[in-house]
This record gives structure tokens, C-alpha cells and sequence, in this order.
């Protein structure tokens, strides 16, 4: 536990140091006493998990933070056995359904049955419910979000869920209207300084505003990153100096590098040497969807003020696709040519507007 | 066997006196030889047999027609045969050549064995003729001699008397096709001038009744409605042409002799030496006894093998030395040969069933065929095999011994193949026992395999197929010739008085890929068409001649890069101005077709995607790069709806991906083709990511894992994590770090323990050792290209590495203690009591051990559960004092067998404390 991320991790809702309001309004729904099943979501590194792990603790006291790993077999109607990790304390359920894979349906029928059936004997005293907590529901099938619907509902007397994900774009009507959607964002800039600044304090550091405002900068307010930045800042050189360079992670620089790469020539043997890149950063476990919106966020700044419409538009035509379909390189790949031409017309007319 | 006996006799005769002949003529000169004696035997004995079975039809009957028919009819065999050639042409053989042809005796249909007893009459070529009608057409049947009835579509039926023909007998080989040449050079047996003679009288009587069938038909009825709108009067008449008509051309001249194959000599060869080898057994003949031909055979070959083999030997050694060495190899113990199984392979078309049959014919076998038309199920399959292997026709005439075609067994079930296994390694139970004394007992039912099986598949790589190669002669069908083709097809195209030229056919053969039935049967489909010219562009316009091949994905992708060799027009943007041209409209299609045959829709598209963009197309706009990749991501897009909606009306639009790349990319040169790895790579690459992420998440404690996930720990953690593991350290000993580093390296230590990383020493191939990091998430996080990012030093790494064991253990201790103090108690407690068998230092420290005992007697709740009390992590730097040191060593020493005191003051050497905890 001696990360910082881990270390200086708020347990209470009235720790938070952030969103405070929204804090309050969360402390109110848990006393009121009718908690209805909750939808949190949020960019990554926004606090989604801290502030429900919050909820939980508000809930059932400090019983939830002992937590044990289960390992369940779940075999589905087709014999086939799914094995799947839990984590869990007396008083909830925490599971990434999109372990399963495809069999998620069956994974989540399954658990929830399994914790809504048992009741809790003494009700005076605890809640009369226990909690399902279910992690990157925008990865669900759509089958499984389907069978979620009628779970939700059945066992409302035994159980609540929260469900936890980045967009809800992907989570189907019907379940966006059985939560309570709780959307967490991004802390400003300041607030992610401030928590530096805090952190630092507590470590017996001392943090230069500037560097501060620059890591938060580089990690575009994700404050987990920040914080691990500015962790690895200290362990780099720790007299802090203001223009110290923060380390980044690498498949943000190799992005980069990959975009530059485009812009610079455009030709079919550059699409290729492209395409090679591409395929690194998707091997290296880099979902799709972040590579696409790092390299149009690379390009957009490269390319100039005329084509930005157009090729915003074209990132979120092949963005679609991409979602639609199912082998990413070949839409990363057609994207990435969609720009060259563009670009490599634009530049051409500009060269024939400067001769004539 | 008595008359097998006599065949050899025979042909030992024949050969010393046609010694010199080619080997060739010799076989077929075997052939006929062979059939000779055995005709009139076989006609009378069926004939009889019918005669018993169904009087009313004492004439000859084709197979094709059932009993049914035949009552029906006043006379069916001639009213067949008058009305049948109204369909062929003028100069065209017999109509019907089963029967008058002197090539049809070993008709396939014939062959195969026949229940109903119809199929081994056919051939009658001694039976008197039918004469030639006269050229009166009577309106009622004459009061004496013979006539022949003739109905016409319209179903009014006149009579042709019967005269008998006293012209001259006249030889002529020509109408013997298949014996031209080399019965020339024989002395033309009796029974051939015979044959040939009826056969020329029918085709006189043919002529005639076919001309006036026309002309009565047009008489009659000036319009030729179609037959089947006629009264029920005609039906017969009708169902008979159509089954005239519907004979195929590839049955009709199929080849019937050895010669006549179209198919590698090699490979014929190759199958009949086999075939040779089973002699021994089947036919019980041992070939030293027979003379040896001394001038004729080779010095290095042993006497003992067949005599046909010996003679081919000579030829296709030279060709491939490994074949022969298999099939040279020694009989077992039975006399079968090695390989009890022939299996031969190729692609449709090429004759292998027909060669087969021709073969087995050709080595005295009566052959029984099984094909997937049959059921194949284990059971069936067992009985089918058992009784052609095991036992013969009583009943017919045909007494020969009985050789098993399984054709088309890359369909069969495994089951099948397996049965089918079972018999050949079936072992007698007689061990020793000849082959002959085996063959008596068939009564018993595991005897061992006596007959030769010959299997017939396409795919050889079947999976079922796989225990089956291991233990069959392999044969592989090479491409039929075309010239050889061609050459058929022109002799069947002038038989049946179509006008073809050379260079037509040969633009057939190319087309259906000398596919010898496709040929066929597409000159059957223009000649019924009523085209009696056939030219090049018909050829190529029609879309029959084309079957649903499979061809290599490699020939597909090399087809959709290259454009055809003959049109040098270059076609560069698009459809518009290929399908405005011939040619494009034609490349089109040709692509289609080969893309929509290939069938392995993603695999096509994962090939092109690898390949397009090496290839050599001026494309400075990169327009048709775009236009190829919206193409594969909507072909992304519709796979994934195909499904996961298992909507398979789709598929049908897949393979027109092709078809862009090939407008797109096609280009004159020859394209350098890479199979597709990349993405079979790629998901490699991946998984093993995932799985050293999945390793590393496995272990991490409860607490530190529900706040991860695999998303967040390759985007956002892992790099930086890496970084911060890897602070600067002293390169001293950590006993001299101060209590700022001492700190520092207590959290790293934390910090990856709470991560699951730990550093393993491994050594790498020069024999250096390095400290590698476990699981091995550096490689999922770590990019080629990047500045390396910076490393801890081999010491470094070790001093991590040794404070983390220890650490580990320290936490196992702590644990340890923390469950079980309450079970502790007692027997240290009980310890004393026996005071005898104290160890030495049990005794000694028997105070100490007491004492702490007491101290760290834990907390009990009231049902005497212990109440776990905080955790207590020694604390090096904190003033824990003596108090907490001795306690600590108290319990180590209790704990453990091993204990060890230190003397203090007998030393001049520095002094210095240590402790328990700080050795373990």
C-alpha cells in the first residue's frame, strides 16, 4: 500500500476532496434510507471507483473494506465452464463481467442470483440489501445488458447494483432508466494540484506550483496518472525543480511519434510502416478506441485550422465503424490513409497556390 | 479358378508368340484375350438367368430401364432401338453402344454388382441381327417374317419388315475404335471380326429407322411439339428417348481399355503393379513357376513379382525411383502386399474412378464400388466391406474375384475410415497360416484381408483421412495432358458430327482445367444446343464449362493483383471504365467467381489487406488506398452483422472485396505474394499481454485489486509504476543506507509486493546472470524505438530482491503467529511436564521461551476465538526496543529445531549486536 495513488486514497465521503457537493448529495441518498441502484460514470482517473468504494463504506460501515478474492466457476447451459474472479466483502459483490467474454450473460445471472437469494437475518440493524458492484458495463454484450433488466428489477427487495463505466453510450436505455446515473468528472486543474500539493505535504515533499500545474497538465487531469507521475517525479530527482521533465507513458510517446510519422510523408510505404506501429500499440494491450482518440488529438494539433473540421469528422465516421466492426487495425488503418489524402491535398493545392 | 487357369494358359501362349510387342498392346491384347473365352459363357449363363427370372423379355435389356417398362412394351429392345437414334446425328456410332459396341463388354454400369441380374447380359454380338428394315412402311404388322415397330412422338405406330441382310462382310476397323492399331497388327480373333460385323449391320438398320422415323414425324406432325405433351400412348416411347438422350457423353465414351486412359501413364502404371502384387494371394498364382523371359526383363529384378509389373518396371523407374521402391517392397506373411490399401487423390475430373475400374477390370477383378450415394454409416460400412471382401457371386457367371472401390471417402464418417482400418490390420487368428487355407475358412468372421481396396478421394488431407494415409500407397493425380484431351474431344466431337478445330478445344481444356468431364460435358451441352460448330468465343462465353472449385487461396490472390495476360489495357480507376469494356465486364466475373468459389471469405480479405499496399500502382493521391480500405472496414462491419446475427444472406456480397482490390491493384506484373501473418501475429502478441497481465493482477491483495483493472493498468499505471520501482539506490550495503533511504527502500519493497512484481534471477545464454522481472509486464508496456528507460543495476536489482524475501518471510511469520497463538499455548505449556526428553537447548531456553509466552498470550473473546490483533510489522528504525527483540527471538526459538547462541567478549573483533529476526 505505499503508492500514493493507494496511500492517500479517501475512504469517507466526507474526505473527498473534490466534487464535494456532489459528496454531500451521495451522503444524503445513502441516509434517506431508499438507495436506489446507481449508474456512476466518468472519464478514467476521476475518482468513479474511490467515490462508490466511499458510498459502500457510507453504507455498511468499515466491514466493507475487507475484502477477499474469490475465484468462482460458473458453468454455463452449454456445459462450458467460466471462470471468473470476484472480489467481495460481507457486504458486497465487486465483478468485471467482461472477464467472461462473451458468456458475460450468464456470469451476471448467475452472481446476482446467487448474492439476491441470501437475505440478511438481522434487518434491524444492517441493511436489508446487499450491494452488486459490476466494473466496465460499457463492455457488457448487449445480451447480457438485456438480461440485466429483469434481474434489476425482480431482486429490488435483496439487492441494488451499481454499475460503473467510462460512457453510457454503450449501456442500453432501459438500464440508464432503472439507475440513478451519477456522473463523476474530471477534476479542474487546480483541484488535481491541490491534491498534489496535499499529498506532497503529507509525504514531507515539497512541490513546486509549476511542476504541479505541469504534471496535471500531462496527465490531462487524470489524477491517478498524476499522482503516479508525480511519484515517479520524486523517485527521478527528488529536490523538485519547477522545470523537471515528467515522465510520460510510453505508448503516449510512441502515439506521438506515429503521428508525426504521418503528417511528415504520405505514402503507401508509410501507411505500412503505420500500420506496423498500429499494430504495436494494439498488441500492447491498448484498446482501440484510446489509440484513436490519441492520434486524432496528435493530428489535430499538427494539421492546420481548414482541415480540422474535416478530419474530425472523418476520425468520428471511422470512430463508428470502428465500434461497429470488429478488427480495429483495419479502420485505425483506414482513418490514417483518409488523412493522408487529405492532407497530402491540401498541401499540394497550398504548394500551387504559392507558385501561382 | 478352372477358368482362370485356362485364361493363363492362354496367355502364356500369347506372349511367346507376340514376345516383341510392346508392352502396351500386351496389356491390351491381355484384356481381350481375357474377355474371349469368357463371353459366350457369361451371355448364355445370364440370358438364362433371365429367362427364369422374366420370360416375356427374352431380348436383351439396358440396365437404365426397370422391369416395369419392359412389360409394358410389345417389343422393347427393338422399338428402343429404332427410336432411339432419332435424337443422334447422321454419322454417328451406334445409339445405343452399350450393346453393339465392342468397347461397352466392361461397361462400369455391368461391372458393379447387379442384383437385378439385367446388367451382365448386353452384349449379344452372335445373335442375329436385326435385318435392315425394308423401305415399305407398313400401316399394320406383316402376316410373315420380321418386323420392327416404329412409333413416333405423336404415338402412331407403323412396321418395318425385316429382311435378312446378305451383303458382304466387310471388315472394317475403323468402326472398332478402340482396337484400331494395334489389333492391326494381330491376327484378329473371330469373335472381334464378329462383333464388328453385327455392330456394322445395326448401325445400317440404325440409319435407316432413324431416317424414316424423321421422316414420318415430319409427316405426321410438322411442328415437333415437345414430348411430354403427348398422350399417354407415347409415354413409353418418351421415357425412353429421354433416357436415350440423357445419357451422358462422358459414359459413353468413357475408356474401357488400359490404353484408352487419358490420365499419367505413370500413375496408371504405378496402380496396376499394385493391383499385380495382390496376384499372389488372390489368384493363388505364384509367378516363379511360370517361364521367365530372360531377353526381356531387367537383371535386377527378381522373377517372383507379376509379369505386367516387370515389364512397366523398365519404363517409370526413371521416373520415380520412390514409388517403385514401395511398391518392390516384400509380401507379408499372408502375401498381401505392404500397402493393402491404394489411395488415390486429385481434383474432379481427371479420371480416377474411371481408372480404378478400368484396372481392376484389366487385372481380372470384378469390382465392387461403394460411393457416397451409399450409405456410410459404421454398421453399413462394415457389412459392405466384409462381404466384398470375403466372399463372391455364386449365382452369376462372373466368377471372378471381387476388388473394392470406396470412392469418394474424404466424405465418409470417421467411424467408416476407422472400420475400414480395423480391416486391414486385421491378424488371422491362425498366425502362421497361408493365405489360400484363410480364404476356405470364410466362414469365420475376423479373417484377414484377401482383396485388394482401392480408395478414391479429392482432398487427401482430409482429417479423417489422416490414420488412413499412413497406411494406403498414396497415388496422386497429376494434370490430365491437353493435348491428350484435346485429342479425345476432337474424336468425339467428329463422332458425333460436331465441327471443332484444335485450338478450340484446347481453349476448352483451359477453361474447365483439363477437367476431362467438364469437357465433355460442355460439348454435350452446345451439341444439344443444336450448335454443330463450335468456336472459340462460344467457349468462352458460355458459363458451363465452369465448376465450384477450389482453388489455393495464392492462385486467388495472385489472380486478383495480376491482370490476364492478354489484354495489356491498363485499368486504373474503377468500374466505370471496366465495365464499359469487355474485358473488364469478364475480369469482373472471372474474380467473382474465383473469390466466391475460394469460400474463406476472411482469410481472402486478411491476404489482401497484407499484401495491397506493396503493390506496384502509381497512386499519388492515395485515393484508391482509401477506397480499399473503406472496402475492407465495411467487409469488417458486415462479417461482424453476419455473425452476430447469424444473418448468412450476406455472405453473397463478401466476395466482392475482390473484385475492388482486383480494379484497384491490379497491376501487369507478376505480384510477390506474403502469406497473411499479421494478424494471426498480432492476436499471438496479445494474448500473451494479456496473460502476463492477467498473471500479475492474479496475485495482488484484495485491497490494491478492486481498484485496478487490466484497462486501467496498461493505459495509466503500469509504465509509471515500472519508473517508480526503479529509484536510485547507493550502491552500498543496505545496512549503511540512512533512515531516509532505509525508508525509501521499505516502500519499494511495499509497493511491488503489493503489486505482485518480484525480480527472479534468471541467466541468459552467454552465461551471464540478470535479474529479470516477474511476470513479465515489461514487455507489455515497453515499445521498440523508445529511449530505454532506465534500469536498476545487476546489485541493486539483487539487494531488492533479498530484502524482499525476507520481507515475504517476515509477513508469512507474522501471519503465522497471527492465526495460531492459541494452539501454540497449550503444547508449549504441556513442553515442561515431560521433563526427560527435553532437547539441550529447549532446557536452556526454557525461561525465555516461558516467558514470552506468557507476554504474548493473545486476546480472547468470549467464545475463546482469538481477536486479531492489530498488525505489527517490525519496525527496524523505531525504537522497539530490547524487550520486542527478545520477544521476537523467544518465539523463532520455540519455533524452530534451529537455534544458535553468540558468546559475547571472545572476540577482539568489532562487536556488534545481532539479532534473531535480522538472520531470518
Amino acid at each position: 500500500m505505499s503508492l500514493w495513488v493507494d496511500k492517500y486514497r479517501p475512504t469517507s465521503l466526507g474526505k473527498l476532496d473534490y466534487h464535494k457537493d456532489q459528496a454531500a448529495q451521495l451522503k444524503n441518498l445513502v441516509q434517506c434510507g431508499d438507495f436506489p441502484h446507481l449508474l456512476v460514470y466518468g472519464p478514467s482517473g476521476a475518482g468513479k471507483k474511490t467515490r462508490i468504494m466511499c458510498v459502500l463504506r457510507e453504507l455498511y460501515g468499515a466491514g466493507v473494506e475487507k475484502l477477499r478474492i474469490e475465484h468462482q466457476t460458473i458453468v454455463a447451459p452449454s456445459k462450458k465452464k467460466i471462470e471468473i474472479n470476484t472480489i467481495a466483502s460481507n457486504y458486497h459483490l465487486e465483478v468485471n463481467p467482461s472477464d467472461a467474454g462473451n458468456q458475460d450473460r450468464v456470469v451476471i445471472q448467475e452472481l446476482i442470483k446467487t448474492v439476491a437469494q441470501s437475505q440478511q437475518i438481522q434487518s434491524s440493524t444492517q441493511r436489508e440489501f446487499k450491494v452488486v458492484l459490476l466494473t466496465e458495463v460499457d463492455r457488457l454484450t448487449k445480451d447480457a445488458q438485456h438480461a440485466l433488466r429483469r434481474t434489476m428489477e425482480k431482486y429490488m427487495a435483496t439487492c441494488r447494483l451499481i454499475l460503473c463505466c467510462n460512457s453510457t453510450s454503450k449501456v442500453i436505455g432501459p438500464i440508464r432508466s432503472r439507475c440513478l446515473a451519477i456522473r463523476v468528472p474530471l477534476p479542474s486543474t487546480e483541484e488535481v494540484c491541490n491534491v498534489l500539493t496535499t499529498v506532497c505535504k503529507k509525504e514531507g515533499l515539497l512541490l513546486p506550483p509549476e511542476l504541479a500545474k505541469q504534471i496535471c497538465e500531462k496527465s490531462g487531469r487524470n489524477l491517478r496518472k498524476a499522482l503516479l507521475m508525480c511519484e515517479a517525479c520524486r523517485v527521478q530527482q527528488y529536490p523538485f525543480s519547477a522545470d523537471q521533465d515528467v515522465p510520460e507513458t510510453d505508448w503516449e510517446v510512441y502515439l506521438r511519434e506515429t503521428a508525426n510519422a504521418i503528417v511528415s510523408q504520405q505514402s503507401p510505404q508509410r501507411l505500412l510502416e503505420v500500420r506496423a506501429r498500429l499494430y504495436e500499440l494494439l498488441t500492447h494491450c491498448i484498446p482501440p478506441e484510446v489509440i484513436m482518440k490519441g492520434l486524432v488529438t496528435e493530428l489535430l494539433s499538427n494539421c492546420d485550422g481548414q482541415l480540422k473540421t474535416e478530419v474530425a469528422h472523418m476520425a468520428a465516421y471511422y470512430e463508428h465503424r470502428l465500434q461497429l466492426g470488429s478488427k480495429a487495425i483495419y479502420h485505425l488503418e483506414a482513418f490514417t490513409a483518409k488523412f493522408m489524402a487529405i492532407y497530402k491535398k491540401f498541401m499540394e493545392d497550398g504548394l500551387d497556390a504559392m507558385m501561382f | 479358378m478352372d477358368e482362370y487357369e485356362e485364361l493363363l494358359g492362354m496367355e502364356d501362349d500369347f506372349e511367346q508368340q507376340f514376345a516383341d510387342e510392346l508392352e502396351v498392346m500386351a496389356q491390351m491384347d491381355d484384356d481381350f484375350r481375357k474377355r474371349g473365352p469368357q463371353r459366350p459363357q457369361e451371355d448364355i449363363s445370364d440370358i438364362e438367368h433371365l429367362l427364369g427370372d422374366q420370360p416375356v423379355t427374352p431380348k436383351a435389356k439396358r440396365q437404365k430401364q426397370d422391369a416395369g417398362v419392359v412389360k409394358r412394351l410389345f417389343d422393347p429392345s427393338q422399338t428402343q432401338e429404332v427410336t432411339a437414334p432419332s435424337q443422334s446425328d447422321d454419322i454417328t456410332p451406334p445409339s445405343s453402344p452399350e450393346q453393339y459396341e465392342p468397347s461397352r463388354p466392361f461397361r462400369s454400369t455391368q461391372a458393379v454388382l447387379d442384383i437385378s441380374g439385367f446388367a451382365a447380359i448386353p452384349e449379344s454380338p452372335w445373335r442375329p441381327a436385326p435385318a435392315t428394315a425394308s423401305l415399305q412402311v407398313l400401316k399394320r404388322p406383316p402376316l410373315e417374317g420380321d418386323y420392327i415397330s416404329v412409333t413416333d412422338s405423336s404415338g402412331s405406330r407403323v412396321y418395318l419388315r425385316q429382311k435378312e441382310d446378305t451383303g458382304p462382310k466387310v471388315v472394317d476397323p475403323r468402326t472398332v475404335r478402340n482396337s484400331q492399331g494395334g489389333l492391326g497388327l494381330l491376327a484378329v480373333p473371330v469373335e472381334v471380326l464378329r462383333e464388328q460385323e453385327a455392330e456394322k449391320r445395326h448401325q445400317q438398320v440404325m440409319e435407316e429407322s432413324q431416317r424414316l422415323t424423321e421422316l414420318l414425324a415430319n409427316g405426321v406432325d410438322e411442328v415437333l411439339v415437345e414430348p411430354d405433351s403427348r398422350e399417354g400412348e407415347a409415354n413409353n416411347n418418351d421415357e425412353e428417348e429421354e433416357g436415350h438422350r440423357s445419357r451422358l457423353w462422358v459414359d459413353r465414351y468413357s475408356p474401357q481399355h488400359y490404353t484408352e486412359l487419358l490420365s499419367d501413364d505413370f500413375t496408371n502404371r504405378c496402380l496396376l503393379k499394385w493391383l499385380k502384387l495382390w496376384d499372389t494371394v488372390v489368384f493363388g498364382r505364384e509367378r516363379k513357376s511360370r517361364p521367365p523371359q530372360p531377353d526381356r526383363q531387367a537383371a535386377n529384378q527378381n522373377s517372383s513379382k507379376p509379369n505386367q509389373a516387370n515389364q512397366n518396371a523398365n519404363r517409370f523407374k526413371s521416373k520415380s525411383q520412390l514409388t517403385e521402391e514401395l511398391l518392390e517392397a516384400e509380401l507379408d506373411q499372408y502375401k498381401r502386399p505392404k500397402f493393402k490399401v491404394a489411395l488415390l487423390s486429385g481434383p474432379p475430373g481427371l479420371g480416377k474412378t474411371t481408372l480404378a475400374h478400368v484396372i481392376a477390370k484389366h487385372a481380372g477383378y470384378n469390382v465392387v464400388e461403394i460411393n457416397a450415394s451409399d450409405d456410410r454409416s459404421a454398421e453399413v460400412f462394415q457389412k459392405r466391406i466384409d462381404t466384398a471382401t470375403q466372399m463372391k457371386s455364386v449365382l452369376a457367371a462372373d466368377q471372378r474375384p471381387n476388388c473394392l472401390i470406396i470412392d469418394e471417402i474424404d466424405g465418409a464418417p470417421v467411424a467408416a475410415i476407422n472400420i475400414l482400418l480395423a480391416t486391414l490390420n486385421r491378424k488371422d487368428g491362425q498366425g502362421g497360416e497361408a493365405g489360400t487355407e484363410a480364404m476356405k475358412k470364410k466362414k469365420k468372421k475376423e479373417s484377414i484381408l484377401l482383396r485388394p481396396i482401392i480408395c478414391i478421394c479429392n482432398d487427401l488431407y482430409v482429417p479423417a483421412l489422416r490414420p488412413l494415409r499412413q497406411q494406403a500407397f498414396l497415388l496422386a493425380f497429376p494434370q490430365t495432358q491437353p493435348s491428350r484431351l484435346a485429342q479425345r474431344l476432337a474424336e468425339i466431337s467428329r463422332r458425333q458430327g460436331m465441327k471443332a478445330d484444335t485450338g478450340t478445344l484446347m481453349a476448352l481444356c483451359e477453361k474447365t482445367d483439363n477437367d476431362i468431364r467438364s469437357c465433355i460435358n460442355t460439348l454435350q451441352f452446345l451439341h444439344g444446343r443444336g450448335q454443330r460448330q463450335v468456336d472459340a468465343k462460344m467457349v468462352q462465353s458460355v458459363s458451363v464449362g465452369q465448376k465450384d472449385q477450389n482453388k489455393g487461396l495464392f492462385h486467388l490472390w495472385q489472380e486478383i493483383f495480376q491482370l490476364p495476360r492478354m489484354k495489356r489495357k491498363r485499368v486504373g480507376e474503377g468500374f466505370e471504365e471496366g465495365a464499359g469494356a469487355g474485358g473488364g465486364a469478364q475480369r469482373f466475373q472471372n474474380i467473382l467467381h474465383l473469390a466466391s468459389s475460394s469460400g474463406d471469405y476472411e482469410k481472402v480479405a486478411q491476404g489482401l489487406y497484407d499484401n495491397f499496399l506493396s503493390m506496384r500502382v502509381r497512386d499519388p493521391n492515395l485515393h484508391s488506398v482509401c477506397e480499399a480500405l473503406d472496402w475492407l472496414s465495411f467487409s469488417d462491419k458486415l462479417n461482424q452483422v453476419m455473425l452476430h446475427g447469424q444473418n448468412f444472406s450476406l455472405l453473397r456480397y463478401s466476395p466482392f472485396l475482390s473484385v475492388t482490390f482486383h480494379f484497384l491493384f491490379a497491376h501487369t506484373h507478376v505480384p510477390r505474394i506474403n502469406y497473411p501473418h499479421s494478424q494471426h501475429e498480432a492476436s499471438s502478441r496479445l494474448h500473451s499481454s494479456k496473460n502476463a497481465l492477467s498473471t500479475m493482477l492474479a496475485d495482488i491483495p484484495a485491497c490494491v485489486r478492486s481498484r485496478l483493472s487490466e484497462l486501467s493498468l496498461t493505459v495509466d499505471i503500469l509504465t509509471l509504476l515500472l519508473d517508480i520501482i526503479c529509484p536510485k539506490l547507493r550502491p552500498v550495503n543496505p545496512q549503511l543506507f540512512s533512515s531516509r533511504e532505509k525508508q525509501q527502500m521499505r516502500e519499494l519493497i511495499d509497493t511491488m509486493l503489493a503489486y505482485n512484481l518480484s525480480y527472479r534471477q534468471d541467466r541468459t545464454p552467454e552465461g551471464q546472470y540478470t535479474y529479470v522481472l516477474e511476470p513479465r509486464v515489461e514487455e507489455v508496456v515497453r515499445f521498440p524505438g523508445l529511449p530505454p528507460r532506465r534500469q536498476l543495476t545487476y546489485q541493486a536489482k539483487q539487494t531488492i530482491s533479498r530484502e524482499m524475501e525476507q520481507e515475504k518471510m517476515r509477513r508469512a511469520e507474522q501471519l503465522m503467529l497471527l492465526r495460531n497463538p492459541a494452539k501454540e499455548e497449550p503444547k508449549q505449556s504441556a513442553q515442561p511436564k515431560p521433563a526427560g526428553n527435553h532437547l539441550n537447548h529447549q532446557q536452556r531456553l526454557e525461561n525465555i521461551v516461558r516467558q514470552t509466552t506468557v507476554e504474548t498470550r493473545p486476546e480472547v473473546d468470549f467464545f475463546g476465538r482469538a481477536v486479531a490483533p492489530k498488525p505489527q510489522r517490525p519496525q527496524p528504525t523505531s525504537d522497539s526496543g530490547e524487550k520486542s527483540t527478545e520477544l521476537a527471538m523467544g518465539k523463532a526459538v520455540g519455533n524452530s529445531d534451529v537455534w544458535f547462541r553468540f558468546n559475547e567478549g571472545m572476540s577482539n573483533a568489532v562487536r556488534r549486536n545481532v539479532y534473531i529476526r535480522e538472520l531470518l
